[in-house]
């Protein structure tokens, strides 16, 4: 195997950004020869295992877990169309149709050929062993990538790209197109601009409050340290530096700040689970793995507001005491890790980071990590192991609060992107100024991230709390479409429980509909649903219901890491039911099924996951039961075929297995359960 | 060590289904209900391994004491604190008690748990236990039975995963099976020192395999198919075999090492089907390598050793026996010799011990050691199973096996005419020529032909280990049980009565009826037994503490 000194440069330069194990350096290695060769070869991963004295199977298990390596090459321009529900509904299965016909690739043959049957579904196939000739290892884990014959063009249906208020949204190579329409499928076979870093210029609207988001998409505003400079940026690091730690941690206190990634944690609080001067140095986490269906915040601040990120970051490791942090971001954002990548030498080259920063005598160094496609390294124990250069399988707690036991075993904070911006909007404010953005106990702002059916959807930060639903809907993002009603809404990335149109909350002093709702964390929460992430998801009476959950429920089933069992087996059980329902195989039982199943996942699993894939199917049976019910009338099931043929029974020593065999889409699935 | 006694282990009230119990502190909650007699069932978390918490259903109900404004927990009119219990179930796995912790094991939230966790290990469970190995010992089983539903809602595909997969030479996966508890993982990286095995794909296709450069070839590999919950890792020789509730179960040890791991022994109609370990905190753990649990097949050898034999000619025991008093007493002491075996009983080396004091040996009776390399696991550097006992009784020279090669010496010089063999004297030292051409009488006590054996001019069948009762001393001075799980084929004896019986012929005035009173025998001459006996040494052995320090043994380690 020859390795060019290139690649080998960089692998050594990767490997030094893990003084404590070397381990942590098998994701970045593996991106890296992805990168060069293609795809990951047995060789590559042979290699990389020697290359950071593991074993193999260290490197298989990540190959086969993290759905962006591939073991067989892909196309020469790969393409990545988005499948989740916020593209979905605005086509994205069209769109990936007409770009395979563009592309020279039927996708229906493919299907065939991959699957064994003209279904594409293969859980029903007959034919195992032509599963194991090509086609299947090239699926990695379970996301099957078509290539054209000639080898030019490749084709992947792949989850949530984070840009839903744009949606639908297309990765050629690594540039991003967003608001694809379908007629412009074939351009996008030659797409050279991304659109993640093209200058845009948006006013913010009126209703909005901009803080964090300042800077986005304004006029004249570029990524560069020089632009951040010139707006007084590095600022509050200067002052940070002449404050005591415990001083930033207090004011972050005061502030009341809450964490932005989903949970809404007391930041301050969190901060002070740090026990300082311990024998164990402790460790900063930005978590940049935005990947809740909904969500696509932090893709802003990382493209165009790099230093705020890294000022507030540098800010938050001063004030923990961190002399090494990582930034965790999703394997999906190429350009904005490189953007993160050339800050951070900026801020270095400026003295922002390093050693001594500022004079100050504090050391402090940040590296980026980019994961590679998995949805379960959001949650902060999944993506601590995932930086430990392992599956990301959630941890449980207790014992492995990050806190205590976090990444190296070690002390660990992890925040979100948006939260680490906050931090240095606090110390400009102060703490107790900071407070009085938004309401009590749900201080500041909130980035709302709308997608669906809006005329208008996109960003807003606004002061949490000051806007209600309606007013986000209806004023804010310009209303439904012409002549459409609201039907319902999910208010806080997929995984929130969803609101539905016409009902009453009952909160403790009154009663109000969803349009009433103010979009705080603690009205949300007492309305049986939750601010989670901030990404709104709003539907109008054109939407299936179960088709809607059908779409979340494969987002889950495909996302769980299949560490804990109610969840590995439940995620994807939902999602079968949910697809004999909409393929008109549903039984009248399946609703209460699918609601038991829903409800032996959740709060029965290693990490919040389980609720995450349970809240909408438990919400979507309560608040639409009626559209299930009508999806479930038969008595009988549709007869199935036998699991293996008698023949293959009988002709084989060894049947083999199908790796991850992922329905790609429920437009496939209807013609097989109803034959 | 320290003579000091250990510091007491602070302990801590916990309530479990509303009974208060004391246990130490550092107890894991789990096995604190077990003790309490409330089993939790489980599949992931293993005792002696680390503890993921993934299978889930360990899940119970908790509580902790409520905390008063003052930061003490409000107490009860009991006297005991009034509990807080925990709205989200909690894996008790994962959890040492504390004080105050109250569980419930059996609550409606927790059934719900269990059924929930059961059904969803079964959906995608194949349910071929008819033809499942693991059947009859399956947790599957067990805890559908007791935890599961009676029927299934599952109208969908199953997920199709590898079958008959050889993960190794010795180990089959059948990944549909597998619950994905990791133990083996962990088992393979924790135990066995060889980080072999992971997960690959994810979610619910997430399956067990290793990389395809690599085998699970350790020597422990069958410990995976042990600890493996259900029918996913299945021990390649025994796969097919036989039912498992067929088998006689048989507790003895092992004989392949010093160590002495304890095993069970499963046979049916007197022919033996699997070895395994049996848990002996103090011994082997919960393992056994497989290259000892392997090593029986050799006991159904056809051509097994079963009519005694004199020059080559069937006899019957009463003359065999005879005939090799007379040849003893024919020659002068210093004419005889014996090679002992440290794979035999204490009560066998010490009949041997009385009969080299009968025909005063002296230094003329030793045993044919077995070394090679400590593994670091549990194999140690000997190889026989009682080199201590044999050591004990002096029927070894202090440095085992040093005298073999003045003992080969005089046999080639023709000054040992008569040889005892209770082990193959062409290999001690001499070769098979040697001892042909030396025309010594050979006396061999075996149950498989060999060299020495061709050569013997009396051949007396003896009994494999799994034939016989008995003890050994292993290399930590602990006395541990053999029990007889076979009869020996045809008309083979146990080693003891053949060497009681020739002590007899040859003067001796014990005549012990059974093992125990020979172990009575036995201890009234060697005050390290006394006090014991076969039945007081019990399942897990004992260790005996007023040993006679030996001296340095190099084979030792």
């Amino acid at each position: 195997m020859k390795i060019p000194s290139e690649l080998l440069a960089k692998i050594d330069e990767a490997i030094s950004h893990y003084p404590v194990s070397q381990r942590s350096a098998s994701l970045p290695l593996l991106h890296l020869w992805q990168e060069h060769f293609g795809h990951v070869s047995n060789e590559a991963i042979t290699w990389i295992a020697q290359k950071l004295d593991l074993q193999p199977i260290n490197i298989l298990e990540l190959v086969t877990f993290y759905p962006m390596f591939r073991r067989e090459p892909a196309g020469r321009t790969h393409i990545r169309v988005c499948r989740t529900l916020s593209c979905s509904m605005a086509g994205s299965y069209q769109l990936r149709d007409e770009i395979a016909k563009a592309a020279g690739i039927d996708i229906k043959q493919w299907q065939a050929d991959f699957y064994g049957n003209p279904h594409g579904d293969a859980e029903k196939s007959h034919s195992p062993e032509k599963l194991t000739g090509h086609a299947v290892h090239n699926s990695g884990h379970g996301s099957p990538v078509a290539v054209s014959a000639d080898g030019q063009y490749s084709i992947e249906f792949v989850e949530c790209l984070a840009s839903c208020g744009s949606a639908p949204v297309v990765m050629v190579n690594d540039c991003f197109k967003e608001n694809v329409k379908i007629a412009e499928a074939a351009s996008l076979l030659s797409l050279q601009r991304s659109d993640a870093t093209l200058p845009k210029v948006k006013t913010p609207h009126p209703r909005e409050k901009r803080v964090v988001f300042a800077n986005i998409d304004r006029e004249g505003w570029t990524n560069d340290i020089e632009c951040y400079l010139k707006a007084g940026g590095y600022a509050e690091l200067r002052k940070a530096l002449g404050m005591k730690p415990e001083e930033i941690v207090n004011e972050v206190k005061t502030s009341g700040l809450r964490g932005r990634g989903g949970a809404g944690f007391p930041t301050g609080v969190k901060w002070g689970f740090i026990k300082h001067g311990g024998p164990k140095p402790t460790y900063l986490i930005c978590n940049a793995d935005e990947s809740e269906p909904g969500t696509f915040k932090d893709r802003y601040i990382i493209h165009q507001d790099p230093h705020q990120l890294l000022e507030g970051m540098i800010i938050s490791c001063f004030a923990v005491g961190a002399k090494l942090a990582y930034l965790y971001i999703r394997g999906e954002f190429p350009e904005g890790a490189q953007i993160l990548e050339r800050a951070l030498a900026e801020a270095r080259s400026r003295g922002f980071l390093g050693k001594n920063i500022l004079g100050s005598g504090f050391d402090c160094e940040i590296y980026v990590h980019r994961g590679a496609g998995a949805y379960i390294c959001g949650e902060e124990t999944g993506l601590i192991e995932s930086l430990e250069g392992k599956r990301a399988y959630p941890r449980i707690k207790p014992p492995y609060f990050p806190a205590v036991l976090g990444l190296y075993q070690c002390p660990t904070i992890v925040n979100n992107v948006e939260t680490l911006c906050d931090v240095k909007h606090i110390l400009r404010m102060g703490g107790a100024e900071y407070a009085k953005i938004g309401r009590p106990n749900n201080t500041g702002t909130r980035i709302l991230c709308v997608s669906g059916d809006v005329q208008k959807p996109g960003y807003y930060e606004v002061e949490v709390g000051s806007l209600t639903m309606g007013e986000l809907i209806h004023e804010v993002c310009g209303g439904l479409k012409p002549g459409r009603s609201l039907k319902a809404v999910i208010p806080g990335g997929s995984s929130a429980k969803v609101l539905r149109a016409g009902e009453k909350f009952k909160l403790k002093d009154r009663e109000i509909t969803l349009e009433d709702i103010p979009m705080d964390f603690d009205t949300l929460a007492a309305c049986g649903s939750m601010a989670g992430s901030g990404g709104v998801i709003v539907m109008d009476d054109s939407r299936d219901m179960v088709e809607t959950l059908n779409n979340i429920n494969e987002f889950y089933a495909h996302e769980s890491c299949g560490q804990c069992t109610p969840c590995r087996e439940g995620s994807l059980w939902m999602k079968k039911i949910t697809d004999r329902m909409l393929a008109g195989g549903g039984v009248s039982n399946d609703p209460k099924v699918l609601k038991n199943v829903a409800d032996n996942i959740a709060g029965k699993t290693i990490c919040a996951f389980g609720e995450a894939c349970s809240w909408p199917t438990q919400s979507f049976l309560a608040k639409f039961g009626d559209e299930f019910s009508a999806r479930s009338t038969k008595d009988t099931p549709p007869p199935m075929p036998p699991e293996y043929t008698s023949e293959e029974l009988a002709s084989k020593d060894h049947i083999p297995a199908i790796p991850a065999p992922r329905n790609p889409g429920r437009d496939t699935m209807a013609e097989a359960a109803t034959r | 060590m320290s003579t000091a006694p250990a510091a007491p282990v602070p302990m801590v009230n916990v309530q479990i289904d509303g009974v208060w119990l004391q246990f130490p502190k550092g107890t894991r909650l789990i096995d604190a209900c077990g003790q309490a007699q409330k089993f939790i069932p489980r599949y992931c978390y293993h005792p002696k391994l680390s503890t993921p918490g993934n299978c889930r259903m360990c899940l119970v109900e908790m509580g902790m004491p409520k905390m008063g404004p003052d930061r003490q927990p409000v107490l009860g009119a009991d006297g005991r604190p009034e509990i807080a219990w925990i709205p989200r179930a909690q894996i008790s796995c994962a959890q040492d008690v504390s004080e105050g912790m109250a569980v419930r094991t059996d609550s409606p939230m927790v059934q719900e748990c269990r059924k929930g966790v059961m059904e969803f290990l079964l959906i995608n469970h194949p349910l071929d236990c008819p033809i499942c190995d693991q059947a009859g010992e399956c947790r599957l089983q067990e805890f559908s039975v007791e935890y599961g539903n009676s029927s299934s809602r599952f109208l969908e595909r199953k997920v199709k995963k590898p079958k008959s997969v050889e993960l190794g030479p010795r180990v089959t996966l059948d990944a549909e099976r597998c619950v994905l508890c990791s133990r083996c993982i962990r088992f393979m990286k924790e135990v066995a020192k060889d980080d072999v095995l992971g997960f690959v794909d994810r979610g619910s296709f997430s399956t067990i395999a290793c990389h395809p450069e690599r085998t699970l070839d350790s020597n422990y590999s069958l410990n995976t198919v042990d600890i493996c919950p259900v029918g996913a890792l299945t021990s390649t020789d025994f796969r097919f075999k036989m039912r498992v509730w067929f088998l006689k179960e048989t507790k003895t040890i092992d004989i392949n090492d010093g160590l002495g791991s304890n095993i069970t022994v499963g046979t049916r109609e007197n022919k033996i089907y699997r070895i395994t370990p049996r848990e002996n905190n103090d011994v082997n753990g919960c393992w056994l390598p497989d290259s000892h649990r392997l090593n029986f097949k050799f006991i159904a050898d056809p051509a097994r050793l079963t009519t005694p034999q004199v020059k080559g000619q069937p006899v019957d025991w009463r003359s065999a026996l005879s005939i090799t008093a007379e040849l003893l007493k024919a020659y002068p002491s210093q004419a005889i010799a014996m090679i002992a075996s440290a794979r035999m009983t204490n009560e066998e080396l010490f009949l041997c011990s009385q009969i080299a004091k009968t025909l005063q040996l002296g230094d003329r009776v030793d045993i044919l050691p077995r070394t090679g390399e400590p593994d670091g696991i549990l194999i140690p550097a000997d190889r026989n199973p009682n080199t201590t006992g044999a050591r004990l009784f002096q029927v070894a020279a202090p440095q085992p096996g040093a005298r073999l090669p003045s003992i080969a010496d005089r046999v080639r010089s023709g000054s040992i005419k008569v040889l005892i063999c209770l082990e193959d004297a062409t290999k001690c030292g001499l070769t098979p020529e040697e001892l042909a051409a030396s025309k010594c009488t050979v006396i061999a006590i075996d149950i498989l032909p060999n060299a020495t054996t061709r050569l013997a001019t009396v051949l007396l069948p003896g009994s494999g280990w799994v034939e016989k009762r008995g003890s050994m001393l292993n290399l930590n001075d602990r006395l541990q049980r053999l029990n007889r799980a076979l009869t020996a084929p045809g008309e083979a004896r146990d080693d003891w009565e053949i060497l009681r019986d020739l002590l007899l012929a040859l003067g001796g005035t014990q005549n012990p009826a059974t093992i125990e009173s020979l172990f009575q025998w036995m201890a009234s001459i060697h005050p390290e037994f006394s006090g014991m006996s076969l039945s007081k040494i019990g399942d897990l052995g004992s260790p005996i503490s007023s040993m006679a320090a030996l001296p340095a043994n190099a084979a030792q380690s």
